[in-house]
């Protein structure tokens, strides 16, 4: 069985059952493009009179947007009654596309799910072919409200009884999510709101810094936010309720008071319960068991290298060398005698706990101990455990407070309670503030930078870079104020806003190389680079930068010839122009500050607005 | 146990325990038919092999346990077990209705004699509140939202007010500037982009909602007039576009920035929580929101499966899809595609 349906096939099925005209929804350009490619291997025409209508329509789209008369898929489009709709046409195609499907011209269009807001056209069935789509490099399950956004083009108001979505399975594709979308009631929409450099230079323009939280407050972020910060204060409120419950103790924060005392009490009982292992006499020794200090065990001696606890019952260890320079490990209870010698041993942090110098000194002096020594007599102290508690009644009152008994049963429990109190205290103000912090920070990098002065009001140079309200703006306008766009000439000018504005790395190549652009271009970067802690750098891709260079230094160059230098589809190259004429009017809107950029940002305007770049407002 | 020892004894088993054998070993093992599950338990490593092997010898010899299973199935028959909660597509175990036939599906397609056209209630009732309120209209993809924008301009420039309509694209603005132009006249509407103002005087101007924000920041540091005392209707399309990542805080800024005179009526796809929006909208706004929250689609939509091998299906088991009350998969679009997945997870298309 194939992979999925044959679109050929899948026409003609769609026909027999009357469900054309369709919206067949595709996971990639590629996938529209073949698809259309199909039907001119497969020669299966419409009658000539639809032939016919559709040639009317187009001619008189024709007129309109001379761009599309050429368009290679004109023939396809006529024969076959079926066109390809994404990102990677012209709008005047699409227009022209839509406007064939409004009509009723066409039986099936092939789209990408990618533009679904932008299908702008109802058909009598959609075809759905992918429950996931690819989003930044990664594959993300369609969600209900695009599910919902891509079915709700089925069924034509006024031209249809009924409308239909139409599953068919591809590798692409699992039933379940999709059913999920067609039945289930759409998601809630969260707010998305980010602060930016232009907003809070706009801002403080027409109000002063204290007026701004209350702006920020009438954001829906805010109203969402504090949506879950009322949550929590009822939350907060019924913790408070209980921890009340709790009534009046002696002291008045009685949770700390007992807590400290427990954790005095435990980290000295801990301390207790290390020296109780040892028997008196062991304790007694240890002050003894030093490094260097020669023992005796079992009828033979050692000499100490080091002394520690064990990890996991607190015993009282030795590392001891043995004769024949064995390293050896025991309790110190092990020891039967301590002997009045002391070796010099320099200690070290790792095995064998000494220097190698010392660890052979001691060997050797170990080989030539007589066979008897001098033992240290050593006193057992009996006593010297009853100190405790006096110690700690001196510092707390609990031992001998009334309410002792009761502090003692419900500390866990208000402990717990009071942890989450602070915990959701903490997260209330968070929420209530956040916004405003992140104002903050950002009027902060607006200080160092010297846009705001310190009592946040705007200077010079933040009065005009308020009206650069584009992506990287602080990039842009800290460009401005270096001179780097002092003497550009146009396209380079173009070039660089145009890398600037493209934030898409699907690949794209572009032959030839502008030394001019590159070394701008290279400059460009290493301030994107240090200004990267407070923005986001652009890709600025100098392929990018190279088509928009080209298209406006050859003002002659026809689009077909632009298109042909790169392997850039023709919608991409497009938005990209219109985009960097979107960033070029922000440039043009400095005329009062900087004339003499203004009118190259016009200049540059003008040339790119020529052939299809004329034809849509 | 050897390999063929322990295929031919897989092979004698009954379906449901090699179902059971394969519960945790085999994804998706629930879609495959009995070859497929013996080859798949087959093709598993050898140490699974042998776990597969010694829960069969475990199985064979306890031969009685049927009581056991019947125990444990019976209180999951309770339809009323208030601790379960099934997903929804597993509710299809206890079908209520027999599934409908593929001829029943594509019955009544066809085109409907031209009727006078007649608002329906809610979108009348959109145009006259945005009298006094500003409107949220939430509403499915083509249920006629444009009509009630386009009433809502023509009151407007009647009582000689101007009308801002944005949309997220550039492409949208276009065809909305094409259709606005032929119900009032290429005069009555203009359009503003970045670059470009066509006919700024109109009543009527057609522009993305990042150029109203930057006109509203204009003349909020007072530099433009923008006529924005005239200014009477605000119409956000495609409003849902408020939890766009990227742009979605053009749209909090313009309805934050809003003039106190001017009405605001947001139209939107269906989203989850337009309640919460009108709640927002109208703790900021000097009038109170008013939400029309439209779910039904004016035209039904039904679904179907098309097999790759041109074979048709209903996909639901009812006729016309309902929100919210879960779905059943048609079992004929349930063998399909477990048929579909079975060949196309073979080793020539596995992904």
């Amino acid at each position: 069985m194939p992979p999925a349906i044959h679109p050929v096939d899948l026409l003609r099925v769609l026909r027999h059952q009357r469900l054309t005209p369709a919206i067949v929804f595709l996971t990639s350009r590629r996938a529209c493009d073949e698809a259309i490619a199909s039907f001119e291997h497969r020669q299966i025409p419409i009658p000539p009179t639809r032939s016919a209508a559709i040639t009317q329509v187009l001619e008189k789209m024709i007129t309109e947007y001379p761009s599309i008369a050429d368009h290679p898929l004109i023939p396809t489009v006529q024969h076959y009654g079926v066109a390809a709709h994404h990102a990677g046409h012209l709008p005047s195609w699409k227009v022209a596309v839509e406007e064939l499907m409004r009509q009723g011209c066409l039986d099936a269009v092939f789209a990408t799910t990618t533009l679904a807001a932008g299908v702008d056209f109802p058909a009598r069935t959609v075809v759905i072919t992918q429950s996931s789509v690819r989003k930044d490099r990664d594959i993300t399950e369609l969600t209900v409200n695009e599910i919902q956004q891509l079915a709700g083009r089925g069924g034509r108001r006024g031209k249809d009884f009924v409308g239909f979505v139409v599953v068919t399975p591809s590798p692409y594709i699992d039933l379940g999510p999709i059913a999920n979308g067609l039945t289930n009631h759409p998601e809630p929409i969260d707010s998305q709101f980010v602060v930016s450099y232009p907003m809070v230079l706009n801002l403080l323009k027409a109000h002063t810094i204290d007026h701004i939280q209350p702006i920020l407050e009438k954001s829906f972020a805010q109203f969402q936010l504090n949506q879950r910060a009322d949550a929590y204060e009822t939350k907060l409120d019924d913790v408070e309720r209980q921890l009340e419950a709790y009534g009046q103790r002696e002291c008045a924060d009685w949770i700390t008071q007992w807590q400290s005392f427990t954790l005095a009490k435990k980290h000295r009982s801990h301390h207790r319960l290390k020296t109780r292992h040892d028997p008196p006499e062991v304790s007694a020794r240890l002050a003894f068991l030093t490094p260097g200090r020669v023992v005796e065990l079992s009828k033979d001696h050692a000499i100490v290298l080091r002394q520690y606890r064990s990890r996991g019952q607190g015993y009282a260890m030795l590392t001891v060398v043995r004769s024949r320079g064995r390293i050896v490990e025991y309790p110190a209870n092990a020891v039967t005698a301590v002997i009045d010698e002391v070796v010099d041993v320099a200690e070290a942090r790792k095995f064998p706990w000494c220097t190698p110098h010392s660890l052979d000194h001691a060997i050797e002096t170990l080989e030539h101990f007589p066979t008897r020594l001098r033992r240290l007599p050593i006193r057992v102290d009996q006593d010297g455990t009853t100190i405790l508690t006096e110690t700690l009644s001196d510092e707390f009152p609990c031992p001998t407070c009334p309410s002792r008994p009761a502090c003692q049963k419900d500390h866990p429990q208000a402990l717990k309670l009071r942890q989450e109190d602070h915990r959701l205290t903490k997260t209330i103000h968070a929420l209530r503030t956040e916004l405003w912090h992140r104002f903050q920070q950002h009027v902060e990098v607006l200080q160092k930078f010297g846009y705001l002065t310190p009592a946040c009001q705007l200077t010079p140079d933040g009065d005009w870079a308020r009206l650069i309200r584009i992506n990287h703006s602080l990039l842009i306008t800290e460009l401005i104020r270096m001179g780097a766009f002092e003497g550009i000439n146009a396209s380079l000018l173009a070039g660089v806003l145009a890398s600037i504005a493209h934030d898409d790395d699907r690949p794209a190549s572009f032959l030839g190389r502008h030394p001019a652009l590159a070394s701008t271009l290279g400059q460009v970067r290493k301030i994107a680079h240090s200004l990267s802690a407070y923005e986001e750098p652009p890709l600025l891709r100098w392929d990018i930068a190279a088509i928009a260079d080209r298209w406006i230094a050859e003002s002659t160059l026809p689009w077909s010839e632009l298109i042909r230098s790169t392997t850039m589809a023709e919608g991409d190259i497009y938005r990209l122009l219109a985009r960097t004429l979107e960033y070029l009017s922000q440039l043009h809107g400095l005329r009062a500050t900087h004339p003499g950029l203004a009118d190259v940002a016009r200049d540059a305007m003008d040339l790119i607005r020529r052939d299809v770049l004329q034809e849509l407002p | 146990m050897t390999h063929d020892a322990l295929a031919t004894q897989l092979a004698d088993l009954p379906v449901r325990l090699l179902h059971h054998l394969a519960k945790n070993r085999v994804p998706r093992h629930f879609r495959m038919g009995k070859n497929r599950l013996i080859q798949s338990l087959l093709a598993l490593s050898p140490a699974q092999q042998a776990e597969v092997a010694t829960a069969l010898a475990s199985l064979l010899q306890e031969p009685a346990r049927p009581p056991k299973p019947e125990k444990s199935a019976k209180p999951k028959r309770q339809p009323d077990a208030p601790s379960r909660q099934s997903p929804p597509h597993q509710r299809h175990s206890a079908p209520a209705e027999p599934a409908i036939s593929t001829k029943i599906l594509f019955e009544g397609i066809g085109v409907p004699p031209p009727r006078p056209f007649k608002p329906d209630d809610w979108q009348q009732e959109a145009i006259d509140r945005l009298a006094t309120n500003d409107v949220i209209l939430s509403a499915p993809t083509g249920s006629g939202k444009t009509y009630v924008a386009v009433e809502a301009m023509r009151r407007a420039i009647e009582t000689e007010q101007t009308v801002i309509y944005t949309s997220p694209l550039k492409a949208l603005s276009n065809t909305k500037l094409t259709e606005f132009s032929q119900i009032f006249g290429a005069d009555q509407v203009g359009i503003l982009t970045g670059d470009r103002r066509d006919n700024p005087q109109a009543p009527i101007l057609v522009m993305t909602t990042e150029i109203l924000r930057n006109l509203l920041y204009d003349a909020a540091s007072g530099e433009i007039d923008m006529r924005l005392d005239t200014l009477g209707l605000i119409i956000l399309d495609e409003s849902q576009f408020l939890a766009d990542p990227e742009r979605g805080v053009v749209w909090e800024e313009t309805i934050i920035f809003a003039p106190a005179q001017s009405r605001l009526l947001l139209l939107s796809a269906s989203i989850g929580n337009p309640d919460e929006v009108e709640t927002w909208i109208s703790s900021i706004r000097s009038t109170s929101c008013h939400l029309i929250h439209h779910r039904n689609r004016s035209v039904p939509l039904r679904a179907a499966y098309l097999d790759p091998s041109g074979k048709l299906a209903p996909f639901f088991r009812a006729r016309d899809i309902a929100h919210g009350k879960g779905f059943a998969f048609h079992p004929e679009t349930k063998r399909l595609f477990a048929n579909y997945e079975d060949q196309t997870l073979g080793p020539r298309y596995r992904r």
